[in-house]
């Protein structure tokens, strides 16, 4: 139930980037307009970021997790509901893992 | 809006668990970060054991919270009349949910500063209580690996990828940021991958950003 030191320091800096996000835009805008190409960037940020996180796994091609891929595509779409969809996603890569071996 | 919050805290509680996280350490996390994916991302980091550099988490977390810089810069306007000691107590608990919410009320012609943080609280409590009940309940699953756990995170991205796709259409951000992922991968995966990736992006919108095409 403890916290251990390095994970502290990990959760200290992730905690103080956050919030800096979180802060760091209402302070700015006092001083510094953001102009609608700034604005542009980093509204693009989180999708390359997303991509970022998923393009490795479709290189590496194991087959349970690109059907399990586009099962989150699919669920995404037809519900509508991103968590949904997610956790579809990770159902069937258990599944088609307990089922390939 | 509160229940999928839940329900993604679960999730994130679960992974936690796989990480060997405390149940101090998760709540922490949950409290001090409250943002699904860049935890969803240290957690990873975190999992693959060895010494992973903070700097490498702190840069990951920057890039994928770098969407709060706008969400906190569109709320001057409302906010930027009250003192200080309430607005950034306000922003530490903003989140994605309770930013549309607030903006949506604003645009009703909602004023009262007090309806984004009311807003926020709705959506943090959930988170936290998702998280405890995920990383208690993993406690009774035998083998949590097994469930496609170490999958989650890739899972989340591209199902929120896909509903910030629709919202930008933007292929050659989507098509940069791929490229520049596997290339990056191949000499320090983990977190510098998705660093990489974010700060293309990024780039590749501030370069081809038409001021006609602005909304």
């Amino acid at each position: 139930m403890n916290i251990r030191p390095e994970i502290l320091t990990v959760l200290l800096a992730a905690g103080a980037v956050s919030f800096f996000c979180r802060a760091a835009g209402f302070f700015l805008m006092r001083y510094v307009p953001i102009t609608p190409r700034l604005e542009a960037a980093l509204r693009a940020t989180p999708l390359a970021v997303m991509v970022g996180i998923c393009a490795p796994v479709m290189a590496r091609g194991n087959p349970a997790e690109l059907a399990a891929l586009g099962v989150v595509v699919i669920a995404t779409k037809l519900t509508g509901n991103d968590v949904v969809g997610a956790l579809a996603g990770v159902a069937a890569v258990a599944g088609l893992r307990a089922f390939f071996g | 809006m509160a229940v999928g919050v839940f329900a993604y805290g679960i999730a994130f509680g679960l992974l936690a668990q796989e990480a060997r996280l405390s149940l101090a350490e998760a709540a922490t996390m949950s409290a001090l970060v409250y943002s699904g994916t860049a935890q969803l991302a240290t957690v990873s980091a975190l999992g693959t054991g060895a010494a992973t550099a903070t700097l490498a988490i702190a840069l990951a977390v920057l890039l994928l919270n770098a969407r709060y810089l706008l969400y906190s810069a569109a709320l001057r306007p409302w906010l930027g009349s009250l003192p200080a000691r309430q607005t950034y107590p306000t922003l530490f608990f903003m989140g994605d949910g309770s930013w549309v919410l607030s903006m949506q009320a604003h645009a009703r012609g909602e004023r009262d500063g007090g309806f984004v943080f009311g807003a926020s609280i709705a959506t943090f409590l959930p988170w936290i209580l998702g998280t405890l009940a995920g990383l208690v309940s993993a406690g009774l699953i035998a083998n949590p690996a097994a469930l496609g756990l170490d999958f989650m995170l890739v899972a989340f991205s591209a199902a929120m990828g896909l509903g910030m796709f629709k919202l930008q259409r933007s292929w050659s951000g989507v098509i940069a940021a791929a490229a520049t992922a596997l290339v990056v991968d191949r000499f320090a995966p983990g977190g510098w991958t998705i660093v990489a990736a974010g700060l293309v992006g990024g780039l590749v919108a501030y370069l081809r950003f038409k001021p006609t095409s602005a909304a």
